[in-house]
């Protein structure tokens, strides 16, 4: 045993980016080693250009798993298969992962893949590929590993990962610049403590407080680097889809797993608002069981479509595993005691029953909020307002749906509908007030240009037909006599366009605007000396100056 | 290292060597599982021996999928169809080895009946390669075959001369013994670099030597009208005008020696005493030389007297004007004896050659500021220390930290002499060339001995390196062209060693096939072609045409991995084993290819290293069984056991040749070889067979780092450098200039004006632009330059039908189009991945605009070669090649015999484009 191994390590690499060439060998290496299919790299180099001609600046960022000390993905993921290890590798259990993605939009460095299919590099399988294919990687999350069968086994044969190269991460191994430098942070006596330590170095988004493993140099002992330049410099960077600094449009969760928000939402908020209206007196006791049921069938289509959406379906009840700390788990904890509740309280209703159905259905939809705002890799999603947001705006379509089907099914409640359209206007206006906050400080928070297009297109229809027209339903039904057809008319147009919002904010939400976190790079190398003489130094072999 | 959870029931790790570019070779590691070769690393063993860190490069990880490609030609097959051409379907058919074999043997044999040569002196086999050489690496003893069979014309090129380093090569070897240039980076300060893609296509070593010299603080100055990969990797990145690096460099040396002192600035005593500057220049232009020794005359300041160079001269005169008698040699036998003659130093006349040259007159033609010049040229003086020294193994030697890198598109055609003479000079004029820090060679290919390049560095009757010419003088010039590129006719400079074929005019074959010029023997079509990792139809200039050209050949037979553009053409294709399918031993080390300076010299292997995928042939099998059909095997083992397979297999103290009068097998051959290899490195200490070899993987020994200099070897020989002033190519000159209008050959006039003691500047640029009007067009029609640059991933190799390759490559900018700049291609209405077709006089090519910030308004830039139409899964890729652009014509062509690899073009959005 080394001195290395005598504590626990803490293992990360160093990338210097005065060394990177941008010439893809590590990402190759990487596809080597680890066998990863066409198109998937767990380890990539951006070329990326920053500023105009002819003043550009051209460098190449090495990307990828960053092993964060405190990594998104692994809190969310509902069944364990994402870990951190005691040394602080983010590691993957193919057999586990059920392929929800959800760390996959939880990382906010691009570093997660899903391949549904087997697909061959030549489109058709060769015996090479055939004895390199890993079956249990299909429909699971795939990631980085810092190569942790190699340091596992350099470990357990007395090596030091890093120095010997046959243990060291293939990336690193193979790097023809001696760019990346892979050991243990926790020994200050490592190749990449001592790089710390002799340079400046930045994380990654740091920011987000993942505390990401991989730490960058900029400098070099002739030049120090540059800060990036000026916030309208990079806003401007990154409303171009094509410069690689910019995230990419993430596509783990598509419809399907909107639907899931959207009917969801619907769904746990009319169970909500029935249960609401139910104690205040409003809701008669067979009402509220039809609307129960309601809500259980749009919750249950919702939950459906997730699971059309995940990629090892039979695995699913693996979504169990992990309530300590991922709220996708805990809504399957609701959805667990919602249905049973249903029907228990369906065969024997009780007061009791009534509000553990809606209490059940409360959790469910804290747990949606919650779900989409823990996506820290997409910047739309993590904005602080997006729970409050979501939450209230399951409400509001709860009392639309109430008010739809009061109409419907020919006024069982004895709610006016002016009081319904008053409940309805009052959620409105508070989800109006955090859709426009939530725009306005879309910038601040660190939302991407390109996503705020797409909320800003929606925003005026968001606003004037699911906020405004709702408040103007209630001020027009207040204002007409009590039940004309009119009102009617207008109190379910009304509904009709909250609900047709929220299905339509939602989607954008979670499908259209739900570009990944990019890459940033807050110091940028700049290269070689500007002054004379650069040091000359010693220590090369063989030669020493006179 | 394997994470594949399957069943393994037979693991190990095959070392291996990939020599795929220029800049190899790299030693590598191949995993095989259950004889199936899995994963490809690096061969760390050698870390810390190699230069590069004992790595690979991404190139070398795309062999597995080469080995395993599906579309691979998987038995010989013989062409069915008598008409040949793009639309024709060759219609190949399947046939054994043993027919294949005969059915070319039988070719051989009936041109050999008729004579090596044909009626009209041309070789009836030629032989092409591709690859800039590297193909040797993986021939195995076909050269033994080539050498076996006599003349053969090597010169029909597929891109050597246009996509080289050629001037360089040329004037590199003649000036300090240096086919490849390269700056000492180990110890390099100020690099000023003009368009070499170094950090794409430097290799591993040269791409680890700079990463270490950035860290350490050398400063690098990009030059090039984009900012390549090693651009971005420079501290400074200068946006030069395309073919106007000639005008920035005369400016700096303008800027040193006229602007400045250069008495104050530059190392005088180098330049007196390791330079011709002293020589005396008579009014002819030829040096002013002794009565009866002959020798050089120089001006000894001290006596007030010119005196023989190489007497003990007092103070000899860099300036001035004196007058003095002497003898001046002309061309042929053109003699004049001066009496009281006025001369001045060859130093004098550059100071008064560069007179013209300051940097405000640059600025209008490279358009590049002249302060920056003045600047640049400031700094590079500034980082010189001239006058310091390093110990390099218990020796001292000068320390110059200053070097300047040439690209490509710079050396190569009109402007490439003026380039390399001007970055020489300057590496001359602060005593940088062949010291540490300096300008290096790696190695020599037309000088001999062929592996050591101080041993070619012998006096000559002047104090300079001799070198060996073609000859000009009236009895020995070859006045007929001997191979189809004429190129000991043409290019003296390009001498006469197994390596000039390809280095000659290679190009030229292709226009005399179409129209020989006058006085000229027809240009006749082999009657048998060979081609080996080559595909011309993609690779050189003007594709278009050389596809017509390659169907026009009776008998083509190529060595064929996938179907590709110029085996389409072919008769008969054979499989041979690619590069981890075949055997074979050659050398690593010592200074070599682009950067490498190993401290070890030695040997290393390449062998099969998996189960065959194919029913493919070794090239040493195909050459000895060839041998042997055509009736040449003796010939042949005699080649071998000279040497053509890497060594030569007898010495004084050894003996493992082979037995001439029988085949010996693969392993039989490599066994010797690898005998004679070992015996020969350690002295006897170590011998090993091939066996040995394939286990180990290599066997090195120590050489001295001191080898990596040219300047004790100088100064041991009493050498100077024949710089600044060229007497001897103002001699070939004129002698080329008498031979060929005594021959009626006019066409080559334009050519023979650039024999010049010292290069002027012509506009460059407008060699390209007027080209338009040479094929009746209005050259205002192409208002941007097209220029192409080296890309890692896919220079050397043929890699473009790998998928995996092209997948990572996509990472980097430029493979997935044209790179233009981001402007400009707005105010044409060009946005991002838009469809666009680009235009030359002569050809046009399409692909997709990617929009950089980092390329000049003026310029377009397309990466690598991919005119591909048939090449499986590379015809799909859809890219755009600067090869269907550029054109083949004596105008562009230079009197060393390289063209640059440009064009002038317009550029429009496709109509797909414009109608979504």
């Amino acid at each position: 045993m080394s001195e290395a191994q005598q504590h626990t390590p803490r293992w990360g690499m160093v990338v210097d980016l005065n060394r990177c060439v941008g010439c893809q060998t590590c990402t190759i290496a990487c596809k080597h080693t680890n066998d990863t299919p066409p198109g998937v790299q767990w380890r990539k180099v951006l070329d990326v250009e920053q500023g105009t001609f002819p003043d550009v600046q051209r460098e190449f960022l090495v990307t990828g798993c960053q092993h964060c000390a405190e990594p998104p993905c692994v809190p969310v993921c509902p069944t364990g298969a994402t870990k951190q290890r005691f040394d602080g590798l983010v590691t993957m259990d193919y057999d586990t992962c059920i392929g929800c993605a959800y760390c996959a939009v939880a990382c906010p460095y691009q570093a997660r893949t899903i391949v549904h299919d087997q697909e061959w590099f030549y489109g058709e399988e060769t015996v090479q590929e055939k004895a390199v294919e890993h079956e249990e990687r299909i429909g699971v999350a795939q990631k980085c590993t810092f190569c942790v069968e190699r340091v596992d086994e350099g470990l357990e044969a007395g090596y030091v990962p890093g120095l010997d190269l046959d243990y060291t991460p293939a990336c690193s191994a193979s790097c023809i610049a001696s760019a990346i430098h892979f050991g243990d942070f926790n020994n200050p006596q490592s190749n990449v403590s001592q790089l710390l330590a002799e340079n400046a170095a930045f994380q990654m988004h740091e920011q987000l407080g993942t505390d990401p493993q991989i730490k960058y140099l900029y400098e070099t002992p002739a030049v120090p680097g540059r800060e990036h330049g000026q916030e309208e410099e990079e806003e401007e960077e990154l409303a171009d889809p094509s410069n690689p600094l910019t995230g990419e449009l993430q596509t783990f969760w598509d419809i399907r797993a909107a639907m899931n928000f959207i009917l969801g939402g619907m769904g746990s908020g009319l169970a909500c608002m029935a249960l609401l209206l139910h104690l205040q007196g409003y809701l008669p006791e067979p009402a509220l069981l039809n609307m129960y049921i309601g809500a259980a069938a749009f919750m249950a289509v919702g939950l459906f479509f997730v699971f059309l959406k995940i990629g090892r379906k039979l695995r699913f009840l693996y979504v169990l595993l992990r309530p300590q700390s991922s709220w996708m788990t805990r809504e399957t904890y609701f959805v667990a005691l919602f249905y049973p509740a249903l029907l228990a309280d369906w065969i024997w209703p009780r007061p009791w029953l009534h509000v553990l159905v809606g209490a059940a259905a409360l959790g469910f939809l804290i747990c949606q909020a919650r779900i989409l705002y823990e996506g820290k890799g997409i910047p739309a999603w993590r904005a602080p307002l997006v729970p409050w947001l979501l939450f209230f705006t399951g409400l509001l379509e709860g009392a639309a749906l109430l008010l739809l089907a009061d109409f419907v099914l020919g006024n069982p409640m004895t709610a006016s509908l002016t009081n319904l359209t008053a409940v309805m206007a009052v959620l409105a206006i508070i989800t109006g007030a955090l859709w426009i906050a939530y725009r306005v400080t879309a910038r601040r928070n660190g939302i991407p240009p390109l996503a705020r297009k797409v909320i800003d297109r929606i925003s005026p229809v968001v606003t004037v037909v699911g906020h405004a027209l709702p408040v103007a339903a209630f001020i027009a039904v207040a204002g007409q006599q009590a039940e004309s057809g009119m009102a009617t008319v207008v109190a379910v147009a009304a509904a009709l366009a909250v609900l047709a919002v929220g299905v339509g904010w939602k989607y954008v939400l979670i499908v259209r605007a739900a570009w990944q976190q990019g890459f940033e790079m807050p110091w940028l190398p700049r290269r070689g000396s500007g002054r004379r003489a650069a040091p000359y130094r010693a220590g090369f072999a063989g030669a020493s100056k006179g | 290292m394997a994470v594949a959870k399957k069943k393994i029931r037979d693991r190990k790790m095959v070392p291996v060597y990939c020599n795929q570019c220029v800049a190899g070779p790299d030693l590598m590691r191949v995993e095989v599982e259950d004889g199936v070769a899995t994963r490809i690393e690096s061969n760390y063993g050698i870390k810390d021996a190699h230069p590069g860190g004992g790595r690979v490069c991404v190139k070398a990880y795309g062999l597995i999928q080469k080995t395993y490609n599906p579309n691979r030609i998987k038995q010989p097959m013989r062409r069915t169809n008598p008409k040949k051409g793009q639309n024709e379907d060759p219609g190949f058919e399947p046939i054994s080895w043993d027919e294949a074999l005969d059915l070319v043997a039988g070719k051989l044999r009936e041109a050999r009946a008729k004579g090596v040569d044909d009626e009209n002196g041309y070789p009836r086999l030629a032989f092409s390669a591709g690859g800039g050489g590297t193909s040797v690496q993986y021939m195995g003893t076909w050269p033994a075959f080539l050498g076996a069979w006599g003349r053969v014309d090597q010169g029909i090129g597929s891109g050597q001369g246009l996509k080289c380093y050629h001037s360089e090569h040329l004037y590199g070897e003649l000036w300090h013994r240096a086919f490849i240039v390269a700056p000492d980076t180990p110890y390099c300060n100020y690099l000023i670099n003009f368009g070499h893609n170094v950090d794409a296509s430097g290799g591993v070593c040269g791409i680890w030597r700079h990463a270490d010299a950035r860290v350490r603080g050398m400063k690098r100055v990009h030059v090039e009208p984009h900012l390549s990969v090693s651009g971005a990797l420079s501290a400074e990145w200068v946006p030069v005008k395309p073919k106007t690096d000639p005008a920035f460099l005369f400016a700096m040396i303008h800027r040193i020696l006229i602007e400045r002192d250069w008495r104050d600035l530059c190392d005088v005593a180098f330049i007196r005493d390791r330079t011709s500057s002293p020589y005396l220049v008579a009014p002819n232009g030829f040096y002013l030389r002794d009565f009866e020794t002959h020798k050089p005359l120089v001006w000894d300041a001290a006596a007030n007297r010119a005196r023989p160079f190489d007497e003990d001269i007092g103070e000899a005169a860099l300036e001035g004007e004196f007058t003095t008698s002497g003898v001046e040699l002309g061309a042929d036998e053109d003699r004049w004896e001066h009496t009281d003659v006025k001369v001045k130093p060859a130093f004098q006349a550059l100071l008064d050659h560069m007179q013209p040259y300051d940097p405000d007159w640059a600025s209008g033609e490279c358009e590049v500021p002249a302060e920056t010049i003045r600047r640049i040229a400031d700094e590079y003086m500034d980082h010189a220390c001239v006058g310091e020294t390093m110990e390099i193994e218990g020796v001292t030697l000068p320390y110059r930290p200053v070097a300047i890198m040439l690209g490509k598109g710079v050396n190569n055609g009109w402007g490439g002499y003026q380039c390399c003479w001007a970055r020489t000079l300057l590496a001359v004029l602060v005593g940088a060339l062949e010291v540490p820090g300096g300008l290096l060679g790696t190695m020599v290919k037309l000088n001999r001995p062929a592996n050591d390049r101080h041993l070619s560095a012998i006096p000559d009757r002047d104090g300079l390196m001799e070198y060996p010419f073609n000859d000009t003088s009236k009895e020995k010039w070859q006045d007929h062209p001997g191979i189809r590129n004429a190129y000991r006719m043409l290019v003296p400079l390009v001498a006469d060693s197994p390596w000039s074929p390809a280095l000659g005019p290679a190009h030229l074959p292709w226009l005399f096939q179409k129209k020989t010029p006058e006085h000229l023997p027809r240009t006749t079509l082999p009657d048998v072609w060979i081609c080996y990792r080559t595909n011309p139809a993609i690779s050189s200039l003007d594709t278009p045409t050389i596809r017509e050209d390659l169907a026009q050949f009776p008998f083509t037979v190529a060595f064929a991995y996938t179907l590709d553009e110029t085996n389409y053409m072919a008769d008969v294709l054979l499989p041979d084993a690619t590069d981890l399918e075949g055997l074979q031993l050659m050398r690593v080390g010592t200074t070599k290819t682009v950067e490498q300076y190993w401290q070890h010299a030695g040997w290393t292997v390449r062998q099969p290293v998996g189960e065959p995928v194919v029913d493919c042939k070794d090239m040493t099998e195909i050459a000895t069984e060839l041998a042997r059909r055509v009736g040449i095997l003796e010939e042949y083992n005699t080649a071998i056991n000279k040497g053509a397979a890497g060594c030569s297999l007898a010495k004084n103290d050894y003996d493992y040749s082979l037995d001439v009068n029988r085949t010996h097998d693969r392993e039989e051959i490599w066994d010797a070889v690898a005998k004679a290899a070992s015996h020969g490195l350690t002295g006897g200490e170590e011998v090993h067979g091939i066996d040995w070899f394939k286990e180990n993987g290599y066997l090195l020994r120590p050489y001295p780092q001191i080898q990596w200099y040219l300047h004790p070897t100088m100064l041991e020989r009493g050498l100077r450098y024949e710089l600044p002033y060229q007497e001897r190519i103002l001699r070939h000159g004129v002698q080329l200039a008498r031979r060929l209008h005594e021959t009626g050959i006019a066409w080559w006039d334009k050519q023979l004006e650039e024999y010049e003691a010292m290069p002027g500047y012509e506009s460059f640029p407008d060699i390209w632009v007027n080209y338009a009007t040479e094929v009746g067009c209005d050259p205002k029609d192409f208002p941007f330059w097209a220029l192409t640059s080296r890309s890692m991933q896919y220079s050397w190799g043929s890699n473009a039908g790998i998928p995996m390759i092209n997948e990572v490559a996509r990472n980097v900018a430029g493979h997935k189009g044209v790179i233009m700049n981001r402007t400009r291609a707005r105010e044409l209405g060009i946005n991002e991945g838009d469809p666009v077709i680009i235009e030359s006089a002569t050809g046009h090519t399409e692909g997709k605009a990617v929009l950089r910030e980092g390329i000049r308004p003026d310029t377009l830039l397309m990466i690598g070669q991919f005119d591909h139409w048939i090449t499986p899964y590379a015809k799909d890729l859809k890219l755009p090649s600067l090869n269907s652009l550029s054109s083949i014509a004596l105008s562009l062509t230079d009197s060393t015999g390289s063209s640059a690899d440009l064009a002038r073009v317009n550029i429009r959005k496709a109509e797909e484009a414009v109608k979504s």
